[in-house]
């Protein structure tokens, strides 16, 4: 049998790459209207009033009023509303919006409406905390008891942009029998589903979502959209025709969810033979205005905080704030980014206050097999970490370079990230919150239909759950389908988030192509149906944060080697060398690709990419001003998988969507202090930072 | 009744620019943004708009005994690849914006647009370029920094249009070019520097900076650059710290989303000093 | 009334000269290759040709045709060097969600149309219009410096 690993053509290459493939800017429809939302234009106000000018014939205001059953939108924490009511939180909040046939028209009628505001005071600091979450390993106290040494920073991260360059839009319409269907830029076909159903208060089948080609997402399209499909429905539901609505850059940039600014405080409890015995940790995020998934971002923080090491004294703490900015979401890592930047950071920085190599201390920490997790936990599954560290170093040269850059008059540097990612919806999710359901359906040709929710956005799942299918039925490529996905047709898989539509989905369909494979009679109609179960021993108490936390871990180490100018400060990325381990690539090219992609977008997050807000209004809202990477700026990578099949993954597959994110920042934040002999506490470490730094 | 004109020749053009008032646009990367109206709309012109980015009589690169002449309506991407523009020039052209922008850009519209930012100004007011504005009346030949008054600000007046740049050919021992961006390509200078040098006999025949993005046209100043002339390149950089409190006397850097005062003024300095230490 | 050749096709439209060629591609001629991703000729997603030159059609307006030649990615496709580049594309991973391919194909049309031997760090000029949020473009990169290869003689 073939090694799955070995590449195939990409399911939807030639639609992509002639200019076939439709995104939901390119369907048409008749007699289509088109929708602009009405924003607040302050950080924290009442609205007093609201003056709309008279409207001409076939133009509609849409607003809370027309909300049938539920004015928030379903999501982990029910407070986003889907328009505002009697106050506003942000810049941008959705008030209302104007629906028409002329898009000139439309802004005219905008241009025409007066709203009265009482400005309130705004909140942009850490101030009022809407979570908490702690937990504990260990002993704390007796760590800290009498430490050789007590070594304390605080670290902050800024806001990351997902910049998919396919913007946000919607296109919803209703059917003759008053079913509402949602076409839409979309991770989650049955989050904007479940929202649309619960706001309008609807039966289930009334609502239908189809996925048509999604052009990047990054966690931006996870429950975002929901806000946009549920107020489309609510003025579906009024008027009853179809409404186009696509965002143009700005409004996305302005308006749609980022990655958690964070502010990571960090403690370590150091024995006199350099252990580290105990780590304090408060994580602070700004959730912006409403908290909506901030809660899970938050614990998903929280549990990456010793990362890749083994440390036995734990007392992890954080704190969600809420602020009057654009509320924040899901980018992919979800937490773990800002975490894994400030733990790697601290090593580090331990060492260098040690006058100790760092790589010694990082090794002597370095988990191992049946080591306890942060949440305490357990590693059931052989960690290769060692050898993965080991090919890094050597493909990257990097302990020679970390010797030859250590001259402080070469403006040269290298950076290491050692990490891991938990695999899967963190804690109970998978269980509790999601309960997958896949389903393969053959007909009487033998065809075999995948009908799963997983959305191909650019990260190949409808190559690599198709390839899962094909391989275990060990059938012809060409007899089996995944088509994408239409909640009329298909049964809830899930979200495709958390680095869980390989494992877990895959996991599924690899169980149900098996069970169809056994039960298989040629000409006869046929459907398996396989439902998530958790395994036995993966127990977790959702509420003191203990047990494992998820069932699966992918590791990785990122090396990157960066050149700053002594004259402009800038810095140029020479190098990145990466190794993975995923469990099993299930199609080496995917997993190489979803690399390239993800560390060039975790580097950025390192150096790169500004995005700060003044008073409430984003300073950088177009491609121009918020910088990410061009072919120029990237340098040339290197990536190496290496296998540790995972038992309970398909073919061992484990998570690996955004295992190649979490890294890059420290990578490229230590390079830089190492160019420049100064300790980093902040990204992105901006050529304005370093010579903040280098004045110092 | 708004009227759109793509004349077919220079002198149709030169004709409605008297006989009406017309906004001229070129490839459009400036106007057609800033301009813009919402998606599937046509561009918040309102205005007479005449188009002479295909008036091929004003493509060409002509080489003359002491001059370069450039048509104003010729790419920068062309330009870019074209024997007879001037190191420098090509230099700066080779790091602005993309290829895709750099087919739909002209010197006449960097020159209109006049962007505190704008790269090709800054290699332009080195290289002491004349810009030629045509009228049906008459051809006006002003110097660059005549031409610029202000952010946005020309002179340039309702019945004419930028036929021409000319450049002088000069011979400098060394130009250098330095563009502060956000990111190496697709990106609007924090900073930008260009600086050139003779050296004749040991001695300095010719030096010359100006600087972008740091004030609100290019800075140049030729009274400072008077003073170091005729000196030894050895006391010349000796006289480094001096010609850097000069420079810092006369820009005037903002905070604004791209960066700060600080660092641009810094950077500003480094950079010269760097052009200077590298002589 | 603007005329030009779109597609291989002589075509007349008599629409607002200044509106965006982005605009009248997508919704007159029904296209959907060229896209915005936008809006302020950044990204790369509007990408066509005109008279064999990558340009930002969202920043372009249709006077700005009159009378050219304009290729999008609906009408290079039918191309042998399309094929080329189609394939080279496939082999080495350079599309993800698809969004910036039609571009990054245009863009590669361009350079290679001009220079048919690109060095690497000439097709990262090339493509340095087209942003790319999904391959970080090493892959890209490969794709079309195996099209240049395969294609010897095309260009």
């Amino acid at each position: 049998m073939k090694d799955i690993s070995q590449s195939i053509p990409k399911e939807d290459h030639v639609e992509k790459v002639s200019g076939k493939s439709l995104y939901v800017s390119d369907i048409k429809m008749d007699h289509i209207l088109y929708a602009k939302t009405v924003r607040s234009i302050h950080p924290k106000a009442k609205i007093l009033n609201i003056e709309i000018p008279e409207l001409p014939k076939d133009y509609f205001v849409i607003d809370y009023h027309d909300v049938p059953k539920e004015n928030y939108v379903k999501m982990i924490f029910n407070d986003w509303p889907v328009f505002a009511e009697k106050q506003v939180n942000y810049i941008g909040e959705p008030i209302m919006l104007i629906v028409g046939k002329n898009k000139q028209i439309i802004n005219e009628i905008i241009e025409k409406i007066k709203i009265k505001y009482q400005v309130l005071k705004p909140t942009f600091e850490y101030q009022s905390s809407v979570i908490h979450k702690s937990f504990k390993k260990g002993d704390i106290k007796k760590a800290f008891s009498k430490p050789f040494k007590t070594i304390s920073y605080t670290y902050e991260t800024g806001y990351q942009e997902q910049a998919y360059i396919e913007p946000q839009g919607f296109i919803v319409y209703p059917e003759a029998d008053g079913k509402i269907t949602l076409i839409g830029s979309i991770q989650c076909p049955y989050y904007v589903k479940n929202a649309v159903v619960n706001t309008l208060g609807c039966p289930d089948d009334k609502v239908r979502v189809i996925q048509p080609s999604v052009g990047g997402a990054f966690g931006g399209k996870e429950e975002f959209p929901s806000v946009m499909a549920c107020q489309l429905a609510v003025a579906v539901h009024k008027i009853k025709q179809p409404i186009k609505m696509i965002f143009e850059r700005e409004e996305d940039m302005e308006n749609t969810t980022k990655r958690h600014p964070s502010k990571i405080t960090l403690s370590a409890a150091v024995d006199k033979d350099y252990r580290i015995l105990g780590l304090k940790a408060h994580v602070s995020l700004d959730s912006g205005a409403y908290i909506g998934l901030s809660g899970v971002v938050l614990a998903r923080a929280m549990i990456a905080s010793t990362s890749a090491y083994t440390i036995d004294h734990l007392d992890i703490t954080g704190d969600v704030y809420e602020t009057n900015t654009v509320p924040n979401g899901a980018f992919r890592g979800f937490g773990a980014p800002q975490m894994i930047f400030a733990i790697e950071m601290l090593i580090h920085h331990i060492a260098k206050d040690l006058n100790i190599d760092p790589f010694s201390l990082r090794l002597a920490h370095l988990a191992k097999q049946g080591d306890k997790t942060s949440t305490s936990g357990i590693f059931r599954d052989p960690i290769i970490m060692e050898k993965m560290i080991e090919k890094a170093t050597e493909i990257s040269s990097y302990h020679e370079k970390v010797k030859a850059y250590q001259d402080p008059q070469i403006w040269k540097g290298i950076g290491m990230s050692w990490f891991l990612h938990g695999c899967g919806f963190t804690g109970s999710g998978e269980s509790t919150h999601i309960n997958a359901k896949v389903k393969l359906r053959k007909d009487s040709n033998d065809h075999v239909y995948l009908l799963v929710a997983a959305v191909d956005m650019g990260q190949g799942a409808k190559t690599s759950l198709k390839k899962i299918v094909v391989q275990t039925l060990g059938c012809e490529a060409k007899n089996v389908s995944f088509d994408n996905p239409d909640t009329d047709y298909i049964l809830d898989s899930g979200p495709t988030v958390a680095s869980r539509t390989t494992m877990i989905v895959g996991g599924l369909l690899a169980r149900a192509a098996l069970k169809l494979k056994q039960t298989w009679v040629d000409g006869k109609e046929m459907e398996v149906i396989k439902q998530y179960q958790q395994p036995e021993y993966i127990k977790w108490d959702e509420e003191a944060m203990i047990g494992d936390a998820y069932p699966a871990y992918s590791w990785g180490v990122n090396i990157v080697e960066v050149e700053v100018s002594p004259v402009t400060y800038q810095t140029k990325v020479k190098g990145i060398w990466s190794v993975y381990d995923v469990g099993k690539a299930i199609d080496d090219r995917l997993v190489l690709g979803q690399a390239d992609g993800g560390i060039a977008q975790g580097v950025a997050y390192g150096y790169l990419e500004v995005m700060k807000h003044e008073q409430g209004k984003l300073r950088q809202k177009t491609m121009t001003d918020y910088i990410i990477p061009t072919s120029v700026d990237m340098a040339k990578t290197e990536t190496v998988i290496m296998e540790n099949p995972y038992i309970l993954g398909p073919y061992g597959a484990k998570g690996v969507g955004e295992l190649t994110l979490v890294g890059g920042a420290p990578a490229v934040a230590l390079a830089i202090e190492q160019a420049i002999n100064k300790k980093i506490h902040k990204i992105p470490a901006t050529p304005e930072y370093i010579m903040e730094l280098i004045k110092s | 009744m708004v009227k759109h004109v793509i004349p077919k020749n220079l002198q149709e053009a030169l004709n409605c620019l008297y006989t009406s008032d017309y906004h001229v646009i070129a490839g459009g990367t400036d106007l057609m943004i800033q301009k813009r109206n919402t998606a599937d709309l046509p561009p918040l012109f309102n205005f007479n708009m005449i188009y002479l980015f295909n008036l091929e009589e004003l493509k060409y690169v002509i080489k003359e005994e002491t001059q370069i002449r450039i048509g104003s309506m010729t790419s920068l991407e062309t330009l870019l690849h074209h024997e007879d523009v001037p190191q420098l020039l090509k230099d700066v052209i080779k790091e602005m914006a993309s290829p895709g922008i750099r087919n739909m850009a002209t010197l006449a519209g960097n020159i209109a647009n006049a962007s505190p930012a704008g790269d090709s100004l800054v290699a332009l007011y080195l290289l002491d370029a004349l810009v030629v504005l045509s009228s049906v009346n008459q051809n006006r030949y002003l110097p660059i920094e005549k031409v610029i008054v202000g952010p946005r600000k020309t002179v340039i007046q309702n019945n004419e249009l930028i036929k021409e740049i000319v450049i002088p050919i000069n011979t400098f021992s060394k130009t250098s070019w330095v563009k502060v961006g956000g990111r190496l390509a697709d990106a609007i200078s924090k900073v930008s520097f260009a600086g050139a040098v003779t050296i004749e006999d040991d001695r300095i025949t010719d030096f010359r900076i100006a600087l972008g993005a740091v004030y609100m046209t290019v800075v140049r100043n030729r009274s400072i650059e008077k003073m170091y002339k005729k000196l030894s390149v050895d006391s010349f950089k000796k006289m480094t710290p001096n010609i850097l409190d000069q420079y810092q006397e006369l820009i005037k850097p903002i905070d604004d989303q791209r960066s700060n005062k600080a660092y641009r003024m810094q950077v500003a300095l480094n950079i010269i000093k760097d052009f200077i230490d590298k002589i | 009334m603007i005329k030009f050749n779109l597609n291989g096709k002589d075509v007349e439209v008599n629409l607002d000269p200044s509106s965006r060629l982005l605009d009248v591609l997508r919704n007159h001629f029904n296209l959907t290759g060229p896209k915005e991703g936008c809006g302020e000729g950044e990204c790369g997603a509007c990408a066509v040709l005109v008279d064999g030159c990558i340009i930002h059609s969202c920043c372009f307006p249709l006077a700005n045709v009159n009378e050219k030649e304009v290729v999008t990615i609906e009408g290079f496709s039918t191309t042998k060097r399309y094929q080329t580049l189609a394939q080279s594309m496939l082999e080495e991973g350079g599309s993800q969600c698809g969004i910036c391919t039609p571009g990054m194909m245009i863009a590669a049309e361009s350079l290679l149309n001009q220079n048919p031997k690109p060095t690497d760090e000439e097709i990262r000029i090339g493509i340095s219009g087209n942003l790319c949020r999904c391959t970080g473009y090493n892959m890209i990169v490969k794709a079309i410096q195996l099209a240049a290869k395969k294609g010897d003689g095309l260009w």
